[in-house]
């Protein structure tokens, strides 16, 4: 007994001591506060920013107070500069640089806009993150955590209303049991259909296939920091010797297609110059004999176990290209499968000595979004860039017009081509099933279903896709799931054709650009309402942006902070933390 | 309605027939008499050797090389159902009894194969948690004290945790991988060897006939060897029988959610997670492997069911 | 008795901290961190640095791991990162579910196991003995994904358009609500800690709720919902019940008391009830609560193949997404319920059971 009272009063004081060190710093982590005035509606003030840009007056009888948000000047490395209010329904955009891809990037989900009091008044965090209050077809009725998320629609719609009266969205993590509830008819739209039920679905008359066209890239990553990878023969040698048609007939569900370049077809500009090398193990035994590995090397294929619509089945890939690499190359690699997160760090790092399988879905109709983002010159993720590719890259970028800057992809392709950073194997289709009895399924290569267009026959529409949504403010979200649950809640300026990549009015009536691209005049819809009864204007495109993009708003808080869209899509914060 | 025939159950040893044979009743003769009494046992027994000989003699009976991928070789596709010429599959197709995997494989020769995985995994794991926790427990029953407290509340914490969960911990933590996964099961099965072994210790330690050999000068590491531990090793046996089944089942669930067993390694409970969400396209594929953990680790049940049952001397009057 | 529960709970707090310990090391020592997890193939160095420091995952692992300690001691189980709730409030909203499924299951398994193994102990080595053993054993034998999958394909599409059709996922069908009761009787909660969090808890209970309310279309989508989770899950229990209370029985059947019985001629059916089954049970006790653990383990897999929101499969996920604060406090309350039931069950034991002094 003694003994054991010795134990326990030496634990007891070992506790208390670290409760003493532990509880002074408390939760220091929050930064301290910004106090500001809260900017309301009609006595509206300006952002408190280093160089607020007063709103220009105008010869309006009623002067409109418009909020802004500016940089202080365009040296920060973004590619904002300002966003003003320059009357009530009427913001401009000033950019330090030319954006060809303005409004594909403003149509995506993060740049939804919700009421500025809303914004306000919650801080940019707590309640925004589970009931976002926007302009769209369905009002957010509830979140039951873990199980549901339910919608009704909303009769003050500016367009037209939804079809279903209440729009619930499921989610199961198994494609088996997701199929499962369609079958049994519990739900009518499943998402992700695993490619093996693909033949189901298609041969079952009261279910319908529905492909879904979101242009994807699988490529076999080589980091050329790692010999032999830095021998650019060795490289080439790998990417004439791999059967990539045969990795695509056998592990991808019908309709994909073999990539001939990074970039899918479907985005302009993506398939520009030469196309990818065909399939010869001879040619390349023969380079790989001549950069000094008749025989071939040891090596490694890092992976992660999980399910993307770029690389469905990983593990009998991974495994497919150990087996191709040995019979055609004489290579001999281990297959290695990490854990995502972990995955995920290393290879952007550049850290895996070896190949590594990862591929890359588009969030934004243009070139860039896959070009720029692997090949530019800050990306450590192949080792060291290659200015072959960049310097093309980043002239591109700069202009405009899609004709005008074929020639230079053309280029930066080729480039690709010579150096093989990368081999790229395939572009996957996905495909999400319905009841037969689904009316108003549309096929979207951008933007989520269209809940509002569907109609189920009953005035219930129930929709599962693969995981839970984060949250629900989806300016600080990046996942799929999220970004779904928030669009049918939440409208941005501009939307996706139901068809194409191509841009259509939504919350705006038309955003102008002048000559060259760097300042975009966007003029509102009028007598739109939100959810909660208020009036759209144009300070509340302000204050969403403001959130978002100005890292020293008192309402820049989310969920996590991250903010990522409005980070990468812009180059940068203003205001950004100093480094 | 019971009937009468339980009163022969109640009639002494002595007038047991078998007992008036001339050969010696030996303690250990009792419990294989018993045991082989044991009709469930005796399944268990069957299963467990028709196991170990698929095991030994892979090679023989399966007809492909496991890892072997047959694309361009034969013509077939990609999860094909099983095609049995004795039940009426066309002979000019290939032969596949259990049907072709996603990496367009045999099933049958990676199921066959499987079975060495699943020997080792239950063999292994339950040795290594068998030799770190007895030693741990059996040291800690002996010197008693500080160490018997601070290990048995080590064993508390570890056993305070879902095993399941602590297992996916520790593998997260290395890595994963079949050898990994091997040591987190063994870890996380370490405490209940240590707890039978100690409470065997314990107990026997205030036994008489120790007290007599320490009265009479035996040295404590002697009597811990040749009196104290082999009065452990029954419960142990049972306990180390059932733990391998459920050690092979834990490393299926870890397989199952993708942190044990990498392709291409043939093992039953990764190919089950490989092939969980064709359970209604391929059901052959989820199908065989399952139906082969639950035949192995069903035999290990009923084996270790049948000694426990033969080896309590509580239950010496059931024959 | 008071004297040993107090000696026990003591005894209980090393126990709880080394469990903390072991969690917070093993949470850390994972590979990767909480903003890769999240942001995927879009992480970048500069976001995940903002990220880091936002969090105070930047500062040392030991300054770290005394804030953690200092906050749980004052009850405070941290915000989850992923989501920037507290954590007490994700587990309000899980646990219910998770207890009343293993609740549920576990009725099930003593509702079954309890009568095969007297069954398997009175006829025993006969047919009935071997069939029922052997079955009982195929139960703790199968995979319980497994299980979950192929009961759920029979239940929801081979007998769909029959009675007895069950649904494959879910706790409730879509459109259904379970009004919180405290909202249903109007009364006034303010949300925050204190009463709002246990309102809350008790009303994530749907059949406890849903009772209370009256509102039994919602009682029986519920029970229907739980019905195949709860037999997948029930079966490891019931067979390591049912063979517990076989060896059991037929221990209590050759004791004295009971030969004496016999030979007073007594009807052999009252001998069992009346005699033998009430100390044949008393080791089942043991095993319910050990049972619990493997319950609680066998409940991530049951929850992922039925899209259950229960605890064990948001520990597996807060794994993955290296969401420590989820981690550690989850894993901090489930060992405690742990310990807290086996106290009990050690606790019930002696009380049953005369011949156990508690030391």
């Amino acid at each position: 007994m003694k003994r054991n009272l010795f134990v326990l009063l030496s634990l007891l004081v070992i506790a208390s001591v670290l409760t003493a060190c532990g509880g002074a710093p408390a939760t220091a982590t929050e930064a301290p506060p910004v106090v500001t005035e809260p900017p309301t509606e009609e006595p509206a003030t300006e952002e408190p920013t280093e160089a607020a840009t007063e709103a220009p007056a105008t010869e309006a009888p009623s002067t409109y107070e418009g909020m802004s948000v500016a940089a202080e000047n365009c040296d920060y490395g973004g590619k904002i500069s300002s966003i003003e209010a320059t009357d009530q329904f009427t913001v401009v955009f000033n950019l330090c640089k030319p954006d060809p891809a303005f409004l594909a990037k403003v149509a995506f989900t993060p740049f939804g806009i919700q009421p500025s009091e809303y914004i306000e008044s919650t801080g940019g965090t707590g309640e925004i993150l589970e009931r976002p209050i926007g302009t769209g077809p369905y009002v957010l009725e509830s979140w039951a955590r873990g199980d549901s998320i339910t919608y009704t629609r909303f009769d003050d719609y500016w367009g037209e209303p939804a079809i279903a009266e209440t729009a619930v969205l499921r989610w199961g993590t198994e494609g088996a049991a997701r199929l499962l509830e369609l079958q049994s008819g519990t739900v009518d739209l499943i998402t992700n259909v695993s490619p093996d039920d693909f033949e189901t679905v298609s041969s079952d008359p009261n279910l319908q296939l529905i492909t879904d066209p979101n242009p994807n890239v699988f490529y076999l990553g080589m980091t050329n920091t790692h010999p032999p990878f830095d021998n650019p023969m060795v490289r080439q040698a790998v990417a004439m010797g791999i059967d990539r048609q045969r990795i695509v007939d056998n592990f991808y569900p019908a309709g994909s297609e073999v990539a001939q370049y990074f970039t899918p077809c479907s985005i302009p500009n993506g398939c520009e110059g030469d196309p990818w090398y065909d399939f010869d193990p001879e040619a390349a035994r023969a380079l790989l004999a001549e950069a000094g590995f008749p025989d071939g090397f040891e090596t490694s294929i890092y992976y992660r176990d999980v399910f993307r619509v770029y690389l469905p089945e990983p593990g009998l890939v991974a495994v497919e290209l150990q087996t191709q690499l040995r019979d055609n190359l004489g290579i001999d690699a281990e297959v290695v499968v990490m854990e995502s997160g972990e995955f995920i760090a290393e290879s952007g790092a550049g850290n895996l000595a070896g190949f590594h399988l990862l591929g890359w879905g588009a969030d934004y109709p243009h070139v860039t979004n896959f070009l720029d983002f692997h090949f530019g010159e800050a990306n450590t993720q192949f080792g060291n860039s290659y200015p072959e590719i960049y310097e093309h890259l980043q002239e591109a970028s700069q202009i405009g017009d899609v004709a005008e800057a074929a020639p230079l992809y053309a280029n930066a392709n080729n480039a690709v081509r010579e150096q093989v950073p990368m081999v790229p194997i395939a572009h996957g289709v996905s495909a999400d099933a319905a009841l037969a009895s689904l009316q108003g399924v549309h096929e979207r290569p951008f933007g989520a279903y269209v809940f509002a267009l569907l109609d189920p026959g009953d005035d219930t529409l129930v929709v599962m896709q693969n995981a839970e949504p984060i949250s629900l403010y989806c300016a600080d979200e990046t996942d799929g799931e999220s970004l779904t649950a928030c669009q049918q809640v939440v409208e941005t300026l501009y939307d996706y054709e139901l068809d194409s990549g191509e841009t259509v009015p939504e919350l705006a009536t038309s955003c102008e650009p002048n000559e060259d691209t760097t300042v975009w005049t966007c003029t509102l819809r009028e007598g739109v309402k939100f959810h909660d009864g208020s009036d759209f204007d144009a300070n509340d495109v302000v204050a969403s942006w403001a959130a978002g993009i100005d890292a020293e708003n008192p309402n820049h808080v989310g969920n996590t902070g991250t903010f990522f869209y409005y980070e990468y899509l812009w180059d940068s914060f203003i205001n950004p933390a100093p480094q | 309605m019971t009937t009468l025939n339980q009163q022969s159950e109640f009639v002494p040893t002595i007038l047991d027939p078998e007992a008036l044979d001339s050969r010696p009743i030996t303690l250990w003769g009792l419990v294989r008499r018993r045991f082989f009494r044991r009709k469930s046992a005796m399944v268990g027994l069957g299963i467990l050797g028709l196991l170990i000989l698929t095991a030994i003699f892979a090679p023989a009976i399966a007809p492909y090389h496991p890892e072997q991928v047959l694309i361009g070789v034969e013509q077939v596709r990609k999860r094909q159902a099983p095609c049995i010429h004795l039940l009426g599959c066309p002979t000019d197709q290939p032969q596949h009894l259990m049907g072709l995997d996603g990496n367009v494989r045999d099933q049958f020769s990676r199921v066959v194969y499987g079975s060495r995985f699943s020997l080792i995994i239950g063999f292994t794991t339950v040795t290594f948690a068998i030799l770190v926790g007895a030693t741990l427990g059996g040291l800690a029953g002996f010197l008693g004290g500080w160490f018997d407290d601070i290990v048995m509340r080590i064993m508390d914490v570890l056993l305070a945790f879902p095993s399941l969960l602590l297992a996916i911990a520790i593998v997260a933590v290395l890595g994963p991988g079949l050898i990994n996964a091997l040591l987190a099961i063994g870890i996380v099965s370490i405490p209940a060897y240590a707890r039978v072994v100690r409470a065997s210790v314990l107990m026997v330690k205030e036994m008489d006939y120790v007290s007599a050999s320490r009265a009479l000068g035996a040295a404590p590491l002697s009597l811990l060897y040749n009196r104290i531990l082999p009065n452990a090793l029954t419960p142990l046996i049972v306990q180390g029988t059932l733990g391998i089944a459920s050690a092979i089942l834990d490393a299926a669930a870890l397989s199952f959610l993708g942190l044990g067993a990498q392709p291409p390694t043939p093992e039953w409970g990764s190919m089950l997670g490989t092939e969980r969400n064709q359970v209604f396209t391929a059901p052959h594929l989820v199908f065989y492997p399952g139906l082969a953990i639950m035949l192995t680790v069903l035999a290990f049940n009923l084996l270790g069911d049948g000694l426990r049952d033969a080896l309590d001397p509580r239950l010496a009057h059931v024959s | 008795m008071l004297q040993y529960i107090t000696r026990r709970i003591l005894l209980a707090v090393p126990v709880l901290f080394g469990i903390l310990l072991v969690t917070f090391i093993l949470g850390r020592l994972i590979p990767g961190d909480p903003c890769t997890a999240a942001l995927g193939e879009h992480a970048t160095a500069e976001a995940c640095e903002r990220f880091a420091k936002e969090f105070g995952l930047d500062q040392p692992i030991l300054v770290q791991l005394g804030i953690y300690m200092g906050n749980i001691l004052r009850g405070d189980f941290g915000e989850s990162i992923r989501y920037s709730r507290p954590v007490t409030l994700i587990l309000i909203e899980r646990l219910p579910m998770t207890i009343e499924l293993s609740t549920l299951a576990l009725i099930l398994a003593l509702l079954i196991g309890i009568p095969a193994g007297i069954i398997a102990a009175v006829r025993h080595n006969s047919a009935t003995d071997v069939v029922t053993m052997v079955g009982a054993n195929v139960g703790v034998s199968m995979p319980v994904f497994w299980l979950g999958l192929m009961m759920a394909y029979l239940f929801a599409i081979v007998l769909k358009d029959t009675p007895f059709w069950l649904p494959p996922s879910g706790r409730l069908t879509a459109g259904l609500t379970a009004t919180p009761f405290y909202e249903h009787y109007g009364w006034q909660v303010e949300p925050g800690p204190g009463w709002f969090y246990l309102l809350e808890f008790l009303s994530n209970f749907y059949i406890f709720n849903s009772i209370v309310t009256f509102n039994f279309t919602v009682l029986k989508d519920a029970i229907t919902h739980l019905i195949l989770p709860a037999l997948a899950l029930c079966t490891i229990p019931m067979a390591i019940i049912a063979r517990m209370t076989r060896s059991s029985v037929l221990e209590v059947l050759g004791m004295d008391y009971v030969r004496t019985a016999r030979a007073k001629g007594l009807r052999e059916r009252i001998v069992v009830i009346k005699h033998a089954f009430r100390n044949a049970l008393l080791p089942v006790v043991t095993v319910i609560g050990l049972s619990l653990g493997g319950l609680l383990g066998g409940a991530v897999l049951t929850e992922t193949v039925f899209s259950l929101a229960g605890v064990g499969r948001i520990l597996f996920e807060a794994i993955t997404a290296r969401d420590y604060p989820v981690i550690q406090s989850f894993t901090i309350v489930i060992a405690t319920g742990y310990v807290a039931i086996n106290l009990l069950v050690d606790l019930a034991y002696a009380y049953l059971d005369p011949r156990i002094r508690l030391t």
